[in-house]
């Protein structure tokens, strides 16, 4: 990548928990034996005198899944975090998202409908948690992705109670 | 899993009731006739009795009378008992429906969530005089979209009467200004007239894409009505004989045939088409057999689409579609106006929401990006082809490919040209798309959030995609690949300071 030209809007300010790394990892790792699995299952089974495209098949696949594995546990997560950013302004919640494409997401406290704490089974592993803000619209929600338990839980709280305040009936 | 339950759901205010409340009252008596016609609750059973039939099988002119007489007294007593055990009333605080033959269900509906009310006469509604009235209402938290609920079948009179009452009601439910009495009854405001319709606008129908549907679907159904036909009732038919003028005969009225029921599609749907605006409402009525009454309330509207399809911009016509909170896209009740000339949408488009001045083009970048999108399958296809030509010496694929990536260009710049952004002091407008273009003119107040994207490449490019979230419509509206320089100007301008997003707070310490 070249030198990074300058993000469209401004960018928020928080990382997200370091845990977040080890649980990207730990996804890493479960696609590639998955991946891995399939990848032997299929070599195993089939025979190179199918023909067509088997043969490269046969060493392109496996190749792939070590190109995945390289990526998607020693690169991704960390990219991931570098990239990963929130904040809550006095008006708006705030986020930045994703790693080669970037999403940027921008809602302010007046329009929060919802806000949803969610832990899954990985989460839970890591002591992590993911905040979600819903607004009218289905494509106006934040996502804040593995949080501390703690500072997503008072995060919700502050925003739900917050919106009440300053509602906006409007929307 | 979910939330920390984070505010009490919001409580309607329900007005206590004044007066003891007003009788429960039934739908006329008519109904239960037109409901045998059309068989509308017995064809719930007709699943049920096709075993029958079946196992008794069909032989001799009797068994079909019988059948015919069973299936009538059994649709006749589907809709007498649906007809006795439906009442509805219309109380100060609220509509309330009461149905079901066994289990009951009461619908309650408070007034001051009611969004709108129709009063529908279809064809065989208007032989017997008799009106459906539909009433909309905001759905609760939780649910999605719309409630509706149907008062089928009274007296035209009495649905007027209803829709009256129940507007009128739906005002007291509302913070009532000084001076005005909530007791008052609900006057039909003086109307302004937006828009009205004028057949020479179904010519336009052959080149939309929707109309031209109505045609081939109908021949598609009577194609697998023949199909199921038994043998001995299917039309013997002997195959013309195919020669060239044949052929060309047959295109000609294929395609003729396809216009006129294109033409005949809209003038079903629209014939008629009248847009007023009443107090705090746009009513729209429309169609031939079916007339379709539709009230949005001005206060709901956040804004408007104005759509040309690539058929409609040869002839410069236009469709315009309100986006309304809580209506979907879908909804075909957004639509204001059906088919027209494109300055009339443009007209109607600036009394939904304030222009915001003409559109400014997105950078030389955006055009590249587009034509190299377009471009890039033809680019695919034609290495694969050069690869298997210089193997094999089979050039058809280098040849596909060569005149996929040509096409490309032309698909590309138009992809660029429909590509627009402008906010003006009180709204702000995107615009995109190729086949349908669909410029999106909203409101300010519309926006509930900004996701800006940018792939690898739109970074590279200096371009972003900027998505206005809006609880109206699709739900969002994108002005793809602008400048990334611009982004930030343009999000402030179109929805306010916060936009800008500057925050100096600390982040959220665990504990």
């Amino acid at each position: 990548m070249s030198a990074a030209p300058a993000p469209p809007v401004s960018e928020p300010a928080w990382s997200l928990s370091r845990s977040a790394i080890w649980l990207w990892v730990t996804e890493g790792i479960v696609g590639t034996l998955v991946y891995g699995a399939i990848v032997t299952v299929a070599v195993l089974l089939v025979p190179a005198s199918v023909g067509g495209p088997v043969p490269v098949l046969r060493w392109l696949l496996p190749v792939l899944v070590g190109v995945y594995a390289v990526v998607a546990i020693g690169i991704r997560p960390w990219v991931r975090y570098r990239v990963h950013r929130w904040e809550v302004t006095a008006e708006t919640v705030h986020t930045l998202t994703g790693w080669l494409t970037r999403t940027w997401t921008l809602v302010p406290v007046a329009r929060i409908q919802t806000v949803d704490v969610t832990r899954g089974v990985l989460q839970q592993l890591y002591g992590l948690a993911s905040v979600a803000v819903l607004t009218a619209s289905s494509q106006g929600t934040v996502r804040v992705p593995h949080l501390e338990v703690a500072v997503a839980e008072r995060v919700a709280e502050d925003l739900a109670r917050r919106a009440e305040q300053v509602r906006d009936e409007a929307t | 899993m979910t939330g920390p339950g984070p505010w009490p759901a919001p409580t309607t205010p329900v007005a206590a009731p004044p007066a003891p409340p007003p009788p429960a009252r039934r739908t006329s008596p008519l109904v239960v006739l037109l409901h045998t016609v059309t068989f509308k609750q017995a064809r719930q059973v007709v699943p049920a009795a096709i075993p029958v039939v079946a196992a008794v099988g069909i032989d001799g002119p009797g068994v079909v009378v019988a059948l015919v007489v069973a299936v009538t007294a059994l649709s006749l007593l589907f809709a007498g008992l649906t007809w006795w055990r439906t009442t509805y009333a219309d109380t100060p605080a609220a509509v309330v429906v009461t149905r079901g033959l066994l289990a009951r269900s009461v619908r309650t509906v408070p007034n001051d969530r009611i969004r709108g009310v129709e009063v529908e006469a279809p064809a065989l509604h208007r032989l017997f005089g008799l009106v459906r009235v539909r009433i909309d209402a905001a759905a609760g938290v939780g649910t999605d979209g719309d409630e509706e609920v149907v008062v089928d079948g009274v007296p035209r009179a009495e649905g007027d009467r209803l829709r009256v009452s129940v507007l009128t009601h739906r005002r007291s439910a509302r913070p009532v200004p000084p001076g005005a009495d909530p007791e008052a009854p609900f006057e039909e405001p003086p109307e302004e007239e937006l828009a009205r319709f004028d057949p020479r606008w179904l010519l336009y129908a052959p080149l939309v894409a929707s109309y031209l549907a109505v045609p081939l679907a109908a021949v598609g159904a009577l194609s697998r009505l023949l199909q199921e036909l038994p043998r001995d009732l299917r039309p013997d038919l002997d195959g013309p004989e195919l020669t060239g003028g044949v052929v060309a005969v047959a295109v000609v009225a294929g395609l003729a045939l396809l216009a006129v029921g294109a033409v005949l599609g809209a003038a079903v749907v629209n014939w008629g088409f009248r847009l007023v605006r009443r107090g705090g409402s746009l009513v729209a009525v429309r169609g031939l057999l079916t007339r379709r009454h539709t009230e949005l309330e001005v206060d709901r509207v956040r804004g408007g689409t104005l759509a040309e399809g690539l058929g409609m911009r040869l002839v410069r016509a236009a469709r315009v579609n309100a986006l309304v909170t809580g209506l979907g896209a879908a909804n075909r009740r957004g639509q204001l106006f059906p088919l027209g000339p494109r300055p009339e949408a443009v007209r109607l488009l600036g009394v939904l929401v304030d222009d915001p001045g003409p559109l400014r083009p997105h950078p030389p970048a955006a055009r590249r990006r587009a034509v190299f999108r377009a471009v890039l399958s033809g680019l695919v296809v034609t290495a694969g082809g050069a690869w298997l030509s210089a193997g094999t010496g089979f050039w058809g694929l280098l040849a596909a490919g060569i005149a996929l990536t040509v096409l490309g260009v032309p698909l590309g710049l138009g992809r660029y040209a429909a590509l627009g952004h402008a906010a003006g002091p009180r709204s702000f407008s995107v615009r995109s798309g190729l086949l349908v273009r669909e410029q999106a003119v909203l409101q300010r107040r519309a926006v509930v959030g900004w996701t800006v994207r940018q792939t690898f490449f739109q970074r590279r490019a200096g371009l972003a995609t900027v998505t206005a979230c809006v609880g109206a419509g699709a739900g969002g509206y994108a002005a793809v690949d602008m400048a990334a320089a611009e982004v930030a100007a343009f999000t402030v301008a179109a929805s306010g300071p916060w936009a800008a997003a500057a925050g100096d707070g600390a982040p959220p310490a665990a504990g």
